[in-house]
């Protein structure tokens, strides 16, 4: 059963980037982007917003909430982009015409907290189709860890391509 | 939540729900400036209309975002070990969302006593646009 990931016609996906590693990057964590971050999503824990309030709960400065790896990340392809290499959808060639999200997962280790530098890294895992090549996917794990306090998260994502019929 | 009431978490409890919404477009827009993602699948109505699609839809994970603070909400955020969920259909425009948690499982894992809890969002009409889990320590 091990089969290699059959092309498909209709896919978009460069699926010769199966395995590819991102070289990792630097991200400053932000105090102003945790609290915009923590109000949009309507966070109540005054600890993402308020440094007093974080500092009394015995963190050392505002507390990223548990989805702040997406805002990280965002600013990890950004500065690949400056560096003049891809981003992880760049590198696998996602469409936004026809690209949703499937899943995501975190582990967490250790809280994220304004002010660190962290490394963002990533990897893609896999491809694969579904309903008779309809749908195709693409999975990636990455990693967002501090130089000493090692790996914070862990994600795992799953996007996918809704396909286009193919022109005959 | 009191440690000392978490420590004793049952399988079937229930967390209290979140709801959030009707998400407008101005929430989109703020979504998409905090989080960094600017896919204009969520904030370009042109662009949505030219890719073949009714409007703009919400970012999975601005439900993601508040699913998590359900379990958070409740066990503090120092005790998030693993969340998870996946995007099973899309929220639109104007969706009212309910975020909801439940115990599922008591579990031992990395020496600590932990709780599974299934969490799910549902938009107004009952469909579910989100569905996952969270894993939590009871200490």
């Amino acid at each position: 059963m091990s089969d290699p990931t059959p092309e498909n016609p209709r896919g978009i996906f460069d699926r010769s980037t199966k395995g590819a590693a991102l070289e990792p990057v630097p991200v400053q964590i932000e105090r102003g982007r945790i609290r915009f971050f923590a109000q949009v999503l309507g966070e109540a824990d005054p600890i993402h917003s308020d440094l007093d309030a974080a500092r009394a709960a015995g963190h050392p400065d505002l507390v990223a909430p548990p989805s702040f790896f997406v805002v990280a990340e965002a600013a990890a392809t950004e500065e690949r982009r400056q560096r003049g290499k891809p981003g992880a959808m760049d590198l696998v060639k996602c469409d936004f015409r026809y690209l949703l999200h499937g899943d995501e997962r975190y582990f967490y280790h250790a809280p994220i907290y304004a002010g660190e530098e962290v490394q963002h890294s990533t990897r893609v895992l896999d491809f694969y189709d579904k309903k008779g090549g309809a749908m195709e996917f693409v999975t990636f794990e990455s990693t967002l860890s501090h130089p000493e306090r090692g790996v914070l998260v862990r994600s795992q994502r799953t996007l996918l391509h809704r396909l286009p019929e193919l022109k005959s | 939540m009191s440690n000392a009431s978490l420590k004793s978490a049952a399988v079937g409890d229930t967390l209290p729900e979140l709801k959030f919404g009707p998400i407008s477009r101005t929430t989109l827009a703020l979504y998409a400036g905090a989080s960094g993602d600017h896919n204009p699948a969520h904030i370009d109505i042109d662009f949505a209309k030219k890719a073949g699609l009714p409007d703009v839809f919400a970012h999975g994970m601005l439900s993601f975002g508040v699913l998590t603070r359900v379990v958070t909400a409740w066990a503090g955020i120092g005790q998030l070990r693993e969340c998870g969920a996946r995007f099973v259909s899309i929220t639109q425009v104007h969706d009212l969302i309910t975020c909801k948690g439940t115990v599922t499982e008591r579990l031992e894992a990395d020496g600590e006593p932990r709780a599974r809890i299934a969490v799910v969002a549902t938009a107004q009409d009952g469909r579910e646009t989100l569905v996952g889990d969270a894993v939590v320590a009871l200490v």
